[in-house]
């Protein structure tokens, strides 16, 4: 608060607030946003962190809800991977190589690479970091061994070919064994002073509304530690940190913002900009395929045909959101998206004669109402349940719906909870669903989620992925020529099958790819990530957000 | 005494029927707090580490009834446990981090609007029919009925954001370090403003309508008729007579107003960021985090359950009918 805005207040309140008393003096922490070269060197860059309303001090990876910045700043990875331009960029790890049988593959480590405390990064570091992840939090399933083999080398052994680990392991925070391996309950320990090879590491004026992390002094690229550090604010919600973007209080808003160009941009068109690439995971419409008549690849098909995608990101996404294709694809996998399959796309372009055609041919008749009927003669109705927090998709789930009454169809759109909506999805009680899909580097994740048998479980059962429950033994065995291919050439090849199945047996109806929110203002720091200049995306919960931590400096 | 101790035993009850609803409720809400952290966290998440998590947060598949008799355990010696949406951090550090503030808030806002409304509730029953009266109820009634969040991001957005003479968000200046210091009661004054003053300009209102109808009511008793006959002075009778009769259920709401200062006030802590327990419960029922839920709602039940004894207690000096009952 400024001094003249203090003394305003003061002058308000003593007006006629019984509060007034309160207002004793004021403090004169300068408000960001001026343009003084000497100011910008000193100041923090300023993130809000609209899902905590409050901060404890808390800097364990493991944690659940791990506080902001923890997996971006503190700790850092083997490697890279950014969606927004589908490069791979070495970070600790300088190199890496595959076994031809595709059994293991070994790192190398970047020499120089210090702890924040001034100890060495070693080998033994990486092999511990696995070690204790299996341990706390499991998975892993394929990881057998991993050996240090000097200080600057380790390999990683598989029990069977598996090529997806490359960015598993390599995207995974490093910790220091020496300091892990002292603590009696890793699991459970606050690490309230964390040391990490992060370029900013040391907690600062820790409150349970902000934070603040200054320079890691022994960090291994001095020279890209341009800012002189972050200060997180807590948010309880969008609202509060869309006024403080709006005020121009912070730096950088990754969330969501609406109306953006409006609310956000015009207050300051010269330097506030704002970059939603499409590189968020697949947003797609499950339909449970346990249950007739989604178990026919027909009508999942026509009902697919009939949803009108510009409309749906239109409505629903504010325009931010890229429509769907065949590939099943979201923009994240732009490199990998079989060309054939995109420019041949049938099934996911509105065509409502079409969609009739199908529905017509695969036995679901429209009566004299114009409504279908199922085979044993009951009006084709089902629901989509969708969580009643997420207006965005609510919205997404109403435009599906008035899209398939032109069908003939009646979609019922059900919002109780997240809690009960998740709770069918798991269970396999449901009937549709607007569902978020795996988001990873390589599309093996996306697709053996979606249509490999070993994810799908019998209904009443619980699973976490697959929830629309459908499995295909031929994409199956493709699945598992990927796993066991290194070479990223051929894993093209088998991944453009894997699409061109997708495409034959539609197993859930992809909407859109989602973006990936993030807007700046670079009135005191330049150098950020843009659509011409793609280095990093503008989320600041992603392996990439620390390629933008080192390339930001303040404004001259 | 008799009648301290019967209310005393009427409030163990009440504490042992809240907690056990406490403990229940939120085991038979749909999902358990891991998959909703899955489906909160997208595909930030792996699947298989489920399990793992479940293990190590304590979900479990145990039998309620030894769930129950662990709770109880942990009630009684002051444990409860470690928060599922903050793990691992300790709920009694969750809750103490951030406590502060919201009483702060809660009560700062609350003294003010009890004691700006009775005393007008005073005045206008005293001038019955004057300006007071005939202006400020309907008015104060018109501003309360608005939706709160509505009328707090007005406030925020008028006060803070197009006249900047108030802070918009958190409880202090971020980076200012806290301490008995001027500079930091004051600036903690400055955030305090905007947060306590439409809090208090939405329960103002009932505060008045309430005081204002029992002195009314006060007015027209005999020993006020008596005490004007003997020629008293009006300020002494007022204050004295009528209004001191008058207070008693407004010190029944201020003792519950107390304990639910506790609670937070959600929606104010919600629209100005500020760092108290009101929103972190929300938070918890979101995550169905229950040890932080479960510790929330103690210290809430604890809170009104305590604050209702200490007015029981005033009541009984208060009102010598009480006694006599």
């Amino acid at each position: 608060m400024t001094q003249p805005r203090f003394l305003r207040a003061a002058r308000m309140t003593a007006a006629g607030l019984a509060v007034g008393a309160l207002l004793l003096t004021g403090c004169a922490a300068n408000k960001p946003g001026g343009t003084d070269a000497a100011a910008n060197a000193s100041a923090f860059l300023t993130i809000p962190r609209e899902d905590m309303g409050t901060f404890v001090q808390n800097f364990n990876p493991f944690a659940p809800a791990v506080n902001p910045m923890v997996q971006q700043s503190i700790y850092e990875s083997l490697l890279i991977f950014n969606p927004a331009k589908g490069d791979t960029v070495p970070w600790l790890a300088t190199d890496w190589k595959a076994a031809d049988d595709g059994k293991s593959i070994t790192f190398t480590l970047r020499d120089g690479v210090k702890w924040s405390d001034g100890q060495p990064l070693v080998a033994e570091d990486v092999a511990y970091t696995f070690e204790l992840q299996k341990k706390i939090k499991g998975g892993y399933d394929y990881l057998d061994t991993v050996a240090a083999e000097g200080t600057n080398k380790v390999t990683f052994n598989f029990n069977k070919p598996w090529s997806p680990a490359l960015y598993d392991v390599g995207q995974l925070s490093i910790l220091p064994k020496h300091i892990w391996s002292a603590l009696a309950d890793p699991d459970k320990d606050a690490n309230a002073k964390p040391v990490g090879t992060g370029p900013y590491t040391e907690v600062d004026s820790f409150q349970a509304q902000s934070f603040v992390l200054k320079k890691n002094p022994n960090y291994w690229q001095p020279e890209k530690q341009k800012i002189a550090g972050i200060k997180m604010l807590a948010f309880a919600g969008n609202d509060g940190a869309n006024l403080a973007a709006v005020n121009g209080d912070v730096d950088w808003a990754p969330q969501y913002i609406p109306n953006i160009e409006k609310t956000f941009i015009s207050k300051d068109k010269d330097h506030r900009h704002y970059w939603f690439p499409a590189t968020g995971s697949m947003i797609n419409w499950q339909l449970n395929t346990t249950k007739a008549p989604f178990n026919d690849v027909d009508v999942r098909k026509a009902l697919s045909m009939a949803v009108d995608r510009e409309q749906v990101t239109k409505i629903g996404m504010s325009g931010y959101a890229k429509p769907a294709d065949c590939t099943g694809l979201s923009g994240s996998y732009e490199t990998w998206k079989n060309d054939a399959v995109k420019d041949n796309c049938t099934w996911t372009k509105l065509d409502v004669q079409k969609a009739n055609e199908l529905l017509d041919k695969a036995g679901y008749p429209k009566g004299a109402d114009g409504k279908r009927t199922l085979k044993d003669g009951k009006p084709f109705e089902f629901e989509i349940s969708v969580g009643a927090t997420s207006s965005d998709w609510l919205s997404v789930a109403n435009v599906i719906a008035q899209n398939l009454a032109e069908v003939g169809v009646t979609v019922k759109v059900e919002s109780p909870d997240w809690a009960a909506v998740v709770a069918g999805y798991e269970t396999g009680d449901f009937d549709s669903g607007i569902v978020w899909s795996a988001n990873d580097p390589s599309p093996y994740k996306y697709f053996n989620n979606s249509m490999g048998t070993t994810t799908v479980k019998p209904v009443g059962t619980k699973t976490f992925d697959n929830y629309h429950r459908f499995g295909d033994p031929q994409a199956d065995a493709l699945l598992a020529e990927f796993a066991a291919e290194a070479d990223e050439s051929k894993q093209k090849d088998i991944a453009n099958k894997l699409q061109e199945e997708y495409n034959d047996a539609a197993p859930l109806v992809p909407l859109f790819s989602g973006p990936e929110w993030g807007a700046f203002n670079d009135t005191r720091f330049t150098g950020w990530p843009t659509e011409d200049n793609p280095y990093a995306t503008l989320s600041v919960r992603s392996p990439t957000t620390v390629l933008v931590l080192t390339t930001l400096e303040p404004r001259k | 005494m008799r009648f301290i101790l019967r209310r005393l035993g009427f409030y163990l009850i009440a504490f042992w029927a809240s907690i056990t609803l406490n403990f229940l409720l939120p085991r038979f809400m749909p999902g358990d707090p891991v998959s909703r952290m899955f489906a909160r966290s997208q595909d930030r998440m792996q699947p298989e580490q489920i399990e793992a998590l479940r293990k190590l947060l304590g979900v479990d598949d145990r039998p309620l009834l030894e769930q129950y008799t662990d709770y109880l355990h942990n009630i009684f010696t002051g444990q409860m446990g470690v928060s599922i949406s903050r793990f691992p951090t300790p709920v009694t550090e969750v809750i103490s981090s951030q406590i502060g503030w919201t009483l702060l808030l809660g009560g700062t806002a609350l003294v003010i609007a009890a004691v700006a409304g009775n005393l007008l509730g005073i005045l206008a029953a005293w001038r019955r029919g004057g300006a007071i009266d005939s202006a400020l109820p309907p008015l104060l009634v018109f501003i309360g009925s608005f939706p709160y969040f509505w009328l707090a991001m007005g406030a925020l957005y008028l006060f803070g954001v197009v006249l900047n003479w108030f802070p918009i968000r958190h409880a202090f200046t971020d980076g200012l370090e806290p301490g008995f210091t001027w500079e930091f009661i004051g600036d903690a004054g400055a955030h305090l403003v905007l947060p306590a003053l439409t809090i208090v300009l939405v329960s103002v209102g009932g505060w008045m309508l309430g005081m204002r109808n029992t002195m009314i009511a006060t007015n027209s008793e005999d020993y006020i008729t008596m005490a004007e006959a003997k020629g008293l002075r009006p300020g002494r009778i007022m204050l004295r007579y009528a209004a001191r009769n008058a207070m008693l259920p407004s010190v029944t709401s201020f003792g519950m107003g107390l304990g639910f200062v506790v609670g937070g006030a959600l929606l104010t802590e919600v629209v100005f960021a500020y760092p108290g327990v009101g929103y972190q419960l929300l938070n918890a029922v979101q995550g169905l985090d229950y040890p932080l839920m479960q510790g929330l709602f103690l210290t809430i039940t604890a809170a009104v359950l305590l604050a209702n004894f200490l007015v029981d207690i005033l009541y009984v000096r208060l009102d010598p009918r009480v006694r006599s009952n």
